[in-house]
């Protein structure tokens, strides 16, 4: 990765342009080729620097509800813990954490009543009952881009 | 069993928003103070089947190509000029947070990461989730509801080089908001990570 990718990579995580050739406009910033831009992109694609380019959703605002979850599991059972949890769609991130709670995921779902089915389903499958529930009450930051 | 919805429906910058004054989240959530209204409660903006197929087309990967929003129009079976006005809308209108690249390791240059869980009185959480927001370092801050088997109610997300650097972070953060009732949580291992599918 050189300077002129990190110079793309800067200006397309969140000034993506909405329009019909963003790759000719992000060139004209950068003074680049169109074709030159498009051809880096795809290498860092394929290189696993770049995950996708599209849009990342406001849940609520699509009235969809999310919470994050904390589950106590058995260090002998994780892996089968986290396979049955992983199943589901809405699950988004998981992760294994230091504590007594060592397990701790994002659940998304299309309403609340969903959310609370989803948990009660994988408590039933796992018997796992230590499972918290913690709706967010108010979000106070949301970062989203990184210097590269 | 749920009470009847009371909905009322305000018309705002051409969007229709039904709102269901009997809706609540969850029981546990603290009670709010009577005559706050958080609009994010019970609401829901009105998309049309053309939203939601788009929705469907860019929550993933868009394709690469000089012109990424007419090859998605033509898989959509829908105008271009269309696709770029309502993802510009929605845009706009804030269900899109973001529209742009992912990258897989945002954190480069950043090994570990923490989540930090606190323990704020609840007159002072305004206070305290702004201020800890205010790090350079914090990524994610949120307040949730507080569980009896687990006594926190504000989150961070921060991000270091090492584990001990986060720790140090922490405590300056601790310092500076005069809360010392608060939980480091590393993550030792990702199992997913993915974004998520409305549509």
């Amino acid at each position: 990765m050189d300077q002129l990718d990190k110079g793309i990579l800067n200006e397309i995580q969140s000034d993506f342009p909405i329009s019909e050739r963003p790759y000719r406009e992000i060139a004209a910033r950068l003074g680049l080729e169109e074709d030159e831009v498009i051809r880096r992109v795809g290498t860092l694609k394929a290189e696993g620097v770049i995950r996708r380019i599209g849009a990342s959703f406001n849940s609520r605002r699509l009235s969809f509800s999310s919470t994050l979850c904390a589950a106590r599991v058995p260090e002998d059972r994780i892996r089968e813990f986290v396979s049955v949890v992983n199943e589901y769609q809405g699950v988004t991130h998981n992760y294994r954490r230091n504590g007594t709670y060592n397990i701790w995921f994002t659940l998304i779902a299309r309403d609340r009543e969903r959310v609370s089915a989803i948990l009660e389903e994988i408590a039933l499958r796992t018997r796992i009952s230590y499972i918290l529930d913690l709706p967010a009450v108010r979000t106070f930051k949301i970062k989203v881009d990184f210097e590269v | 069993m749920s009470p009847t919805p009371k909905l009322v429906k305000i018309a705002i910058y051409g969007w229709t928003l039904s709102i269901d004054l009997t809706k609540r989240w969850a029981s546990d959530i603290p009670k709010k103070k009577k005559g706050i209204f958080h609009i994010s409660d019970g609401c829901s903006i009105m998309l049309d089947d053309n939203d939601r197929r788009i929705i469907g087309h860019i929550q993933g990967d868009i394709p690469l190509s000089r012109t990424p929003f007419l090859d998605l129009a033509e898989t959509a079976g829908m105008d271009e000029a269309d696709v770029i006005a309502r993802i510009k809308r929605l845009k706009d209108e804030g269900i899109i947070r973001r529209f742009g690249a992912t990258l897989r390791h945002q954190e480069a240059g950043f090994s570990a990461n923490a989540m930090v869980a606190w323990r704020v009185p609840d007159e002072r959480i305004t206070e305290v989730g702004e201020r800890l927001a205010g790090f350079r370092e914090v990524t994610h801050c949120y307040q949730r509801v507080m569980h009896q088997k687990w006594p926190y109610n504000l989150y961070t997300m921060l991000h270091g080089k090492s584990e001990e650097q986060c720790r140090q972070l922490a405590g300056k953060m601790s310092r500076a908001v005069g809360i010392d009732n608060y939980i480091l949580l590393f993550s030792t291992e990702e199992f997913k990570k993915t974004s998520m599918e409305y549509f």
